[in-house]
C-alpha cells in the first residue's frame, strides 16, 4: 500500500505542493507537516524540498528569506501568477484523469 | 598591460583546471558541510558521492546543486529534523528526485544521446526497408 501510494504520488506531488501554496505562503517544513497531518505519512521532507527547488527553477514561486531565531534564514515560498496558471493546468489534467478512471471503474468506456 | 597578461594567464588556467569561481563555490560548500553536526555531515557526504557518479560533475549548475543541498541540510540540522524524515524509507527515491532538477551527468547525457540516435537510425532503416 505504501509503495503504491508512493508510485501514484510521484506525478501529482508537485501539483499538491502548488495547491498548498495557493492557500498561503509556507516553508518546506510546513508543507511536509501539512501533508503528514493529512495521512501522507511516508512523505520525505527532502522530496518536498526537491519539488520546491524545481518550482523555483521553473519560476512558479517567489522565494523570501525570512530570518529565524535558530539556524539559517528560512526560505518561504509563495505562488506567483505563473504558478497559479500551472496549478490551473494541473487541476484540469487531474479532473480529466479522475473522470476517466471513474468511468473505467464503472466498467464504461 | 600587466592586467591583460594576468587575465590571459587566468583564462589559460581556467581552461586547464576549470573555473576559479566554481572552485571558490566548491570550497565554500565544503566548509558549510564541515560545519554540520556529525549525522547530517555523514548523510551529505553519502549524497555527494552518489551525485559525483550520476549527477552533473562540474559547471555552475553543479555548484548550484551542491549549494541547494547545503541549504537543505543546514535547515534540517537547525530544526533537528531526523535523518529518516529527510530521506524517507527509500533514500534513492529522494536523491533521484533531487538530481532531476539539474543537468544530466556527462555519462548519462552521452549515453542518452547515443541511445536516441541509435533508435533514430533503426527507425530510418525500418522506413526504407519496409
Amino acid at each position: 500500500m505504501a509503495t503504491l501510494m508512493t508510485e501514484m504520488l510521484k506525478g501529482t506531488l508537485d501539483g499538491i505542493v502548488l495547491a498548498i501554496l495557493s492557500a498561503r505562503p509556507a516553508h518546506g517544513y510546513e508543507i511536509t507537516a501539512w501533508l503528514r497531518g493529512r495521512g501522507f505519512t511516508d512523505i520525505a521532507e527532502g522530496t518536498v524540498y526537491a519539488l520546491l527547488v524545481r518550482a523555483e527553477q521553473r519560476g512558479l514561486v517567489e522565494v523570501a528569506k525570512v530570518p529565524s531565531e535558530k539556524g539559517p534564514p528560512r526560505k518561504v515560498y509563495s505562488l506567483n501568477a505563473r504558478g497559479r496558471d500551472h496549478l490551473d493546468e494541473f487541476w484540469k489534467t487531474w479532473s480529466f484523469l479522475a473522470e476517466r478512471l471513474q468511468q473505467l471503474r464503472k466498467g464504461g468506456k | 598591460m600587466a592586467d591583460e597578461q594576468k587575465s590571459r594567464y587566468l583564462h589559460y588556467l581556467e581552461l586547464v583546471t576549470g573555473s576559479l569561481e566554481e572552485k571558490k563555490r566548491w570550497r565554500r560548500y565544503k566548509a558549510r558541510v564541515k560545519g554540520l553536526p556529525g549525522a547530517y555531515r555523514t548523510a551529505v557526504e553519502a549524497l555527494e558521492r552518489y551525485l559525483m557518479h550520476f549527477g552533473p560533475a562540474d559547471g555552475a549548475e553543479a555548484m548550484t546543486m551542491y549549494e541547494d543541498l547545503a541549504d537543505l541540510f543546514e535547515q534540517s540540522a537547525a530544526d533537528r529534523t531526523p535523518i529518516r524524515d529527510i530521506f524517507g524509507d527509500d533514500p534513492v527515491e529522494f536523491v533521484e528526485a533531487f538530481m532531476a532538477n539539474y543537468p544530466l551527468g556527462q555519462y548519462r547525457a552521452r549515453e542518452r544521446a547515443r541511445f536516441t540516435s541509435a533508435i533514430e537510425r533503426a527507425a530510418q532503416e525500418n522506413r526504407t526497408t519496409r
